[in-house]
């Protein structure tokens, strides 16, 4: 055991501003790239200096292995990793700064860049979590501190370990889905502004089609709901049977829609995609429908990113839809973009390995969990719209803690992912990024 | 689920039961389940591993398990002792076998571990974090419900 416990953590009395007797709060303060932050010390056992952790196959990329701590074994975990901060791989043998947690009854190790001391606070100088403090996930920061010209993030770390709790589990979520009350800017009442025939077409759309008029499609719907009474001169406007809210909807498909893209729009979409520098690049696709437009999207990428891994998760919940998509043979007529990526099959042009190689086309729910790595896109079309607004917003929330700080949401031509999302567009396409 | 997985378990499990059973077998709707689910009384599972990780679990009542024992041996079984569990376990291995040598064509490199069963009143499988795809089959003893839940390895 190589573990020396470090104890010469400068004491909270090196603070002289802070009178002794005000203060409530301690916490124990460290740095994840180059940002200070801090523990409520109640939850720390103790620091730690160790190394040659037992690598644990199959664990998540964060756990960095076990570890064992005078006789107790503790699982350990990268802090920065968890966050996805950048992470200067040590050596084997370089001791890694570990905080030794105590939540309930778990120990946990977790490792970050460096351990810097205990510092006393007023517990009621703590300020809420401030959405700027971008690189880590609002919901597991407890507030924001100042102290001695420093600004110290504090972590909920019970938040962070905390076991799933069993309610959270598919069953009780139903349950407590019902329960959470929407906000009311996703209620359909303030988007149709309480117009009688214009919230009797929202709900003959769902009914019908399955499609949501929620924020995603909101500024769509109103321009589409006054061209539709235009359309119909005021009279008459309600959807009678299916064929009207196809009508209504012909407007909303994004270019391209469940086919290849043409050449124009596959040009634009190449070039609405932005740099990206690491070596492997993931992309979730989730309601891919037959596939054309994941095969399409895999050789835009392919062109765009050269020299990169692509690996693109393409799901969807119509069996019959997506069995088909992995073993799909194309007529010689398929736009000339795609041909440089095709080779010719027996029954026709097919894509070549490569291609093949970075898609996984799987049947799967969007509503179950899966276990998708941090994601640099998410390719998401007119999908958002045929969700249940409750769902709807829990995939958007599913989609921010999956991608990475500066990952982009691709959305159809007119959907909008609405609050905590900014545009990253360029050209027609319509992207976004997660605001930090 | 990766889309290609799904067929070889769909196949296998059709020729295997229909071979086995030498009688009509319907292949009800696939779908995905998430929730724990009731066993409902005899469960035989496989473990996968390799290229990915997962597992198969072949989940049936307890008379059509003594009925399905029952033909496979050729003889009436009346309880369900050790004969029959074994034969419920071999045709778990079967099924799973078959399924892994069709993925295998594919160029899917699969293992499996030995199979195991469990028995007994009221029992629940819960590993809500997996998504599993469920094959009903209608045999003429009874229905058995595969559930399949496969994941690749990060």
């Amino acid at each position: 055991m190589t573990a020396q416990t470090e104890r010469e953590v400068k004491s909270a009395a090196a603070e002289p501003a802070i009178r002794a007797d005000k203060v409530d709060f301690k916490m124990v303060t460290f740095s994840l790239a180059g940002k200070e932050y801090g523990v409520d010390i109640m939850s720390v056992k103790e620091i730690a200096k160790a190394a040659r952790f037992t690598y644990v196959p199959n664990a998540s990329t964060f756990v960095r292995g076990v570890y064992n701590l005078r006789g107790e074994i503790i699982s350990v975990i990268d802090l920065r990793i968890f966050f996805h901060l950048p992470a200067v791989r040590k050596e084997e043998e370089a001791l890694e700064s570990l905080i030794i947690l105590k939540i309930d009854e778990h120990v946990f190790g977790v490792i970050v860049d460096a351990i810097d001391k205990v510092v006393g606070i007023v517990s009621g100088s703590i300020q809420p979590p401030h959405p700027i403090f971008g690189d880590i996930n609002v919901k597991y920061i407890k507030g924001i501190v100042e102290n001695g010209g420093k600004l110290y993030i504090i972590l909920d770390v019970e938040k962070i370990f905390a076991p799933e709790k069993p309610e959270e589990s598919r069953s009780g979520a139903l349950e407590a889905r019902k329960a959470e009350a929407l906000p009311g800017s996703m209620e359909p009442s303030a988007i149709t502004g309480g117009d009688v025939s214009a919230s009797f077409v929202s709900e003959t759309l769902a009914a019908f089609r399955g499609f949501h008029v929620t924020n995603v499609n909101a500024a769509w719907f109103q321009k589409r709901f006054a061209e539709w009474k235009s359309e119909r001169k005021g009279v008459d406007l309600q959807l009678r049977e299916e064929s009207d809210a196809d009508h209504f909807l012909e407007g909303f498909w994004s270019p391209g829609t469940g086919a290849l893209w043409d050449d124009v729009h596959a040009a634009e979409f190449e070039k609405a995609l932005p740099p990206i520098e690491v070596k492997s690049i993931n992309v979730w696709n989730p309601g891919c429908g037959k596939g054309y437009e994941t095969w399409a999207f895999a050789c835009i990428m392919r062109k765009r990113y050269p020299d990169a891994r692509i690996k693109i998760w393409a799901n969807d919940s119509d069996l019959l839809a997506i069995s088909m998509a992995p073993n799909m043979v194309f007529p010689e007529s398929i736009p000339d973009y795609y041909k440089p990526f095709t080779a010719k099959g027996r029954n026709g042009l097919v894509f070549v390995q490569a291609i093949r190689d970075s898609i996984f086309f799987e049947f799967h729910d969007v509503m179950n969990t899966n276990t998708l790595p941090p994601l640099d896109l998410i390719l998401c079309r007119d999908m958002l719209s045929f969700v249940a607004p409750i769902d709807q917003k829990r995939l958007l929330g599913d989609f921010i803690d999956k991608l990475k700080p500066n990952g982009i949401l691709l959305c159809g031509a007119n959907e909008s992912p609405g609050e905590g999302w900014i545009a990253a567009a360029t050209g027609a396409i319509s992207a976004f990024r997660k605001e930090q | 689920m990766r889309v290609e997985y799904i067929n070889p378990f769909v196949e296998a499990a059709f020729n295997v039961l229909r071979e086995v059973l030498q009688s009509d077998v319907k292949r009800g709707e696939l779908y995905l389940k998430s929730t724990s689910m009731p066993v409902m009384g005899v469960a035989a599972i496989v473990g996968l591993a390799g290229d990915v990780e997962g597992r198969v679990l072949f989940d049936m009542d307890k008379p059509t398990a003594l009925k399905i024992a029952s033909v496979m041996n050729q003889e009436d079984l009346k309880d369900f002792d050790d004969l029959a569990k074994a034969t419920i376990t071999e045709l778990a291995n079967m099924i799973t076998a078959q399924a892994i040598t069709k993925l295998h064509d594919l160029g899917f490199r699969f293992d499996l571990t030995p199979p195991a069963i469990f028995t007994g009143e009221n029992m629940e499988v819960s590993n809500a974090d997996v998504e599993a795809l469920i094959v009903p089959m209608e045999t003429g003893h009874g229905k058995i419900e595969i559930n399949v839940a496969i994941r690749e390895r990060g």
